[in-house]
């Protein structure tokens, strides 16, 4: 005590002040997110089987799923989409999934200028592919 | 003390200040209606509810294993340790067996959460006290340990990671390695930060006996946690009623003696190192095995009333969970510890300098998340 | 190098005195002159300020500070001051409307007045006055006054609660920075700057004042507000204390005068107890400049390692430390002073 705590902090701070720093310099360097990460969802449309578990494994409603029936009246995706605006981020849809066919991608840039380019639209039978669609690209 | 208005002559007023739901130190959108006679704070009335969001509502409309993400926006500092709390309580009343492996991970992420909670916590007391650089030390640990819970977890704050009967994931390639790095660098870092703030002069004149509340005092306001434990009150639920496999660990439960501020505050550095004790050992034998138990795909609970708590990190958590038999509950209480110790607040504050209250206010450790729900 | 400025200011005399003026209109236009070449150099080094003590904090933190803005981020002031500027100017209703703006502006003023005796070189001050340290330690007294109209001007209850700490504590404080100057008075038997510099040609006052020193760097950090006593602003009670409800580009004001502060107290520390312009090799105006800023970066050192101290122990640390350090140092300076001189007397050395 008195005064010896003050010296001994001032020395941790100016050890410290030599020491290398820690700052991200982050849209130059991107983080290398680990796999795990779930912050962006793709859709595998080979193995999807338009079951729509994931539609109600969803605690906030996120995905909408619309099915058709082919000519072998086996069901069909026609229109997957999720609106990521009420996206929790927990997982529980690719968790869910009987086929693995929702892939978790650690893409975490995801802001969008309008509300309307936080709808990610992962399928459409007669439209381009997913990927192509990235939030934010439009605007 | 200040003057009575009566010895001096002078006539003052007393004026009304209102700290809060936006200001610097109450920790999200907290309100006090301070009475206050120039700096002495005379009367404290605590306002909550700004961030209500209806958790337990919503519970009522989730299934059981859609509710555990809503479980990490509660205490939203502690993610892992409300979802513990939450799946625990649905396996007591499935009475499911957890895989033993589970439980040692489970033990592993929640002591790391504790850390990274107690972390904030002495932090954001060092930032209300102006101590802006020890601040960023303990946030430079914590961002170690969420970095740790985004490889095991795939999230860093809302980690929704434990499910009813074991948890999601193993534990990844090269976590371990990391893991034992941070508990390497653990230790120096904490004296660092003991030698910047606790050993402070200023620091200390600030915190000890400021905010003081007795054993029996924390008891009738129903403290739980670290904050009843600083008042010299040996309850630890880990120790008191082992949950999970901690009777398998070798720690201790420090306590406080005075039960003001400071002890509250060097509390939470003391148990920072013994949770990095339990890391440590759990590390050393946890087995090998299944992660999950078998659960049924959809789950149901049977009909009846469960309640079930855990030692998080402000306190004892909580669940009561009534069930029909069906998929969702039929009403869930949370037992939150920040809420409950925010009752002790005015008691503490009451009579002292404006800063000792902002300082009592740091060291009871609310979250509001928790607190308003 | 030595006269550089001397020899500018020399060159600028007889510019104007080749319009044919008479003595006491070129006296005027070269104080005038100064006065602005003053005024540049402490606008400039706010700026300087500004970075270094971001960019400082940065350091003791482990993380860069400011980095994007201009070189390593050298125009971040820039670019926040016309952030500031370009923003709407909000007069609270219910604010004394005279006496808030009042206080923008006022702000500037006696830390402005201050630099006009310091010497910054040999022959390098505004004026050289005979009451050079009385004027100093008369004229920043007045910013009390100025923080309290804005603290009083604002209503606004924080801002009142920081306008009162605000007096408190620079009143207080007053008196044992003006004793640690006592010291040194009395060791060279004059108040004139440019005296008291020349007195420590030999022996820096920081090693016969080393008491005096200390009580110095703590009272000045109180006067100008300064973590750990910057209980006036007081972020975690009082939002930002007196200048809570200034916006734009009077809050700017408020901004700068605080780094212009630093920067006075950092000079007269320098001018006091480090020798000034003394020193060797280097030219003189560089010696004080680089004192200067060791001052100033060991205030920002301070200021990044405490927490606030609380309104009683301030007090406390005041009149119950400060004051009786300071009283004994002056006793034992006397004591000493005439010890020498009968030691010399006596021709025993």
């Amino acid at each position: 005590m008195n005064g010896q705590g003050l010296i001994k902090g001032l020395s941790v701070t100016i050890k410290h002040f030599f020491s290398p720093k820690i700052t991200e310099l982050y849209p130059e360097v991107k983080p290398k997110l680990p796999e795990s990460v779930k912050a962006d969802f793709d859709l595998d449309r080979e193995k999807c089987i338009a079951c729509g578990i994931c539609a109600n494994a969803c605690p906030n409603k996120v995905i909408t799923i619309e099915t058709e029936k082919d000519e072998n009246n086996k069901r069909r995706l026609k229109r997957y989409e999720m609106n990521m605006q009420y996206c929790l981020f927990c997982g529980l849809c690719a968790e869910s999934c009987p086929t693995k066919a929702i892939i978790t991608k650690q893409n975490f840039e995801l802001a969008a200028y309008s509300r309307e380019n936080t709808k990610r639209l992962l399928y459409q039978a007669d439209k381009a592919p997913a990927s192509e669609t990235e939030p934010g690209a439009k605007e | 003390m200040a003057i009575s208005n009566q010895e001096s002559g002078f006539r003052t007023q007393e004026f009304v200040l209102n700290m809060g739901p936006q200001h610097p130190s109450t920790h999200g959108v907290y309100r006090a209606i301070l009475t206050m006679d120039g700096e002495y704070v005379v009367d404290v009335e605590n306002v909550v509810g700004y961030l209500h969001r209806g958790m337990e509502k919503i519970a009522e409309d989730r299934t059981y294993t859609q509710f555990i993400p809503y479980t990490d926006r509660m205490d939203y500092l502690a993610g892992i340790l409300n979802n513990w709390g939450f799946v625990m309580t649905v396996e007591k009343a499935m009475g499911i067996e957890v895989p033993e492996r589970a439980e040692y991970i489970r033990v592993i992420t929640g002591e790391l959460q504790r850390i990274a909670s107690h972390l904030v916590m002495v932090a954001s007391m060092a930032l209300d006290l102006n101590g802006y650089t020890p601040w960023m030390y303990a946030f430079y640990d914590r961002e170690k340990i969420l970095d740790l819970f985004e490889m095991i977890c795939g999230s860093r704050l809302t980690t929704s990671f434990m499910r009813v009967g074991g948890v999601p994931n193993d534990i990844p390639e090269g976590f371990i390695p990391k893991l034992e790095k941070f508990l390497a660098e653990l230790p120096g870092r904490a004296d660092d930060f003991d030698n910047v703030i606790t050993g402070n002069e200023i620091f200390v004149g600030r915190t000890k006996g400021v905010g003081v509340l007795d054993a029996e005092a924390a008891l009738s306001f129903g403290l739980t946690g670290p904050n009843l434990r600083a008042s010299g009150v040996n309850f630890d639920l880990r120790k008191a009623q082992p949950y999970s496999v901690y009777d398998r660990f070798d720690f201790e439960v420090p306590l406080g003696e005075n039960g003001d501020s400071f002890d509250r505050y060097n509390l939470r550095m003391l148990e920072i190192r013994q949770s990095a004790r339990i890391i440590r050992q759990a590390l050393d034998t946890i087995p090998e095995g299944d992660i999950m138990a078998k659960v049924p795909k959809v789950l149901k609970v049977p009909k009846g009333e469960t309640y079930c708590h855990i030692e998080g990190s402000k306190g004892l958590l909580g669940f009561y969970l009534v069930s029909d038999g069906g998929t969702k509950p039929y009403r869930l209480h949370l037992h939150s510890p920040s809420f409950v110790n925010l009752g002790a607040y005015p008691k503490m504050a009451k009579g002292t300098v404006l800063q000792d209250a902002i300082a009592s206010l740091a060291s009871i450790d609310i979250v509001l998340g928790e607190v308003d729900r | 190098m030595e006269n550089f400025f001397v020899n500018i200011a020399g060159l600028i005399r007889d510019l104007i005195a080749g319009f044919g003026l008479n003595e006491t209109l070129v006296y005027l236009a070269m104080v005038i002159v100064k006065f602005v070449a003053v005024l540049v150099f402490v606008l400039l080094n706010v700026v300087v300020l500004v970075y270094m003590e971001r960019r400082v904090a940065g350091f003791f933190q482990e993380r860069l500070g400011p980095n994007r803005v201009g070189p390593q981020g050298t125009l971040q002031l820039v670019m926040d001051i016309f952030k500031l500027l370009s923003k709407e100017d909000i007069v609270p209703a219910g604010a004394d409307k005279f006496v808030y703006k009042a206080a923008a502006y006022a702000i500037f003023v006696p830390t402005i007045l201050v630099y006009m005796v310091i010497p910054f070189g040999k022959g390098m001050n505004v004026i050289d006055l005979n009451l050079g340290l009385f004027y100093i330690l008369a004229i920043s007294s007045v910013t009390t006054m100025i923080i309290f109209m804005a603290g009083w001007g604002s209503r606004n209850k924080y801002s009142l609660v920081g306008g009162m700490r605000a007096i408190a504590q620079m009143v207080s404080y007053e008196i044992p920075y003006v004793f640690s100057f006592l010291g040194v008075i009395m060791l060279t038997g004059s108040l004139k700057m440019s005296t008291i510099v020349e007195a420590q040609q030999g022996v820096w006052f920081i090693v016969l004042q080393p008491i005096a020193f200390i009580v110095f760097l703590i009272a000045g950090n109180a006067e100008i507000n300064r973590g750990p006593f910057d209980l006036p602003e007081g972020e975690q009670e009082l939002v930002a204390g007196y200048h809570t409800e200034y916006t734009a580009g009077r809050f700017a004001m408020f901004y700068m005068a605080e780094y212009a502060n630093l920067l006075a107290m950092a000079a007269i520390g320098a001018t006091v107890f480090l020798g000034g312009w003394q020193g060797p090799w280097l030219p003189g105006w560089l010696w004080f400049f680089i004192k200067m800023y060791a001052l100033v970066f060991g205030q920002m050192w301070v200021r990044w390692t405490f927490p606030r101290i609380r309104v009683d122990h301030l007090m406390h640390l005041n009149w119950k430390v400060l004051l009786p350090v300071s009283l004994a140092n002056i006793v034992v300076t006397g004591i000493g002073i005439k010890v020498y001189q009968m030691v010399r007397m006596m021709g025993w050395w």
